[in-house]
């Protein structure tokens, strides 16, 4: 089977994030899963249920965790699968600049509608 | 692999030729970590539907709901399925355990997915 140990420009540090946050995602995956897709009615939350939903903080600390495992999980991911290809060191410094970008961008977003959905629940 | 020019290692990626099971694992890794990060970019998208208030958002649920877009999403679900499951072997072969038996536990996995995989398709396409 394939070699499953950090390469040497990922460090020790980012393959272990990106290990310990697939771990995570597993765990928080089965619950926003299991709310999202198998307990409402149909399969998928309608607009006044997901409100309904985040009026709970604890639901919006667990799904901004969730967020902020997956985006670091996934962009980590993809950086590994660039080394894979062998970049050079100037090639490599843009993607990273550019996953870090993405990957931030992506959290804040997210973070500012988990805010704004549970802000406009508790309004209605 | 780690010397030779980016454009050849990116070729040898798509060739079938002369692979065995781990080289199959890795691939069917690294193929869902693609797949499930362009998901992850169009599910907060498509969750900005949320901002824009209950037309839109239920308007996006109903559209979700069609046969073509649940096909997506089971094809989503199997590369969660595969990519979680086959990562949780990684990590504990990181950690050197089970490596003595990780083919074994990868089919086991892989049968695992097979058998998630229906009891979703009978839920999400046939169960409504």
């Amino acid at each position: 089977m394939y070699d499953t140990n950090p390469k040497p420009q990922e460090g020790a540090w980012l393959w272990l994030i990106k290990i310990v946050a697939g771990l995570l995602i597993v765990v928080i995956m089965g619950i926003h899963f299991w709310v999202n897709h198998l307990v409402a009615p149909g399969g998928l939350l309608s607009y006044a249920d997901v409100l309904a939903y985040y009026q709970n903080p604890a639901i919006i600390v667990m799904e901004i965790l969730f967020l902020i495992f997956v985006v670091s999980h996934a962009f980590l991911g993809v950086r590994s699968i660039i080394l894979d290809v062998n970049p050079t060191k100037v090639v490599l410094r843009w993607v990273n600049r550019g996953l870090l970008f993405l990957g931030t961008a992506a959290i804040l977003y997210g973070i500012w509608l988990a805010l704004f959905i549970s802000a406009k629940g508790a309004g209605a | 692999m780690k010397n030779e020019s980016n454009s050849a290692n990116l070729i040898r990626w798509f060739d079938p030729r002369h692979r065995q099971l781990g080289t199959w694992a890795f691939i069917l890794n690294r193929i869902t970590a693609l797949g499930l990060t362009l998901y992850l970019i169009l599910h907060l998208f498509a969750l900005g539907n949320l901002a824009r208030g209950p037309e839109a958002y239920d308007g996006f649920i109903k559209l979700a709901k069609t046969p073509v877009i649940l096909i997506g999403e089971l094809l989503v679900i199997a590369a969660g399925l595969i990519h979680g499951l086959n990562g949780i072997r990684i990590a504990l072969n990181s950690f050197g355990i089970g490596t003595r038996y990780q083919k074994q536990i990868f089919i086991g996995l892989m049968i695992v997915v097979a058998a998630c995989l229906i009891i979703f398709a009978k839920s999400m396409l046939f169960g409504h």
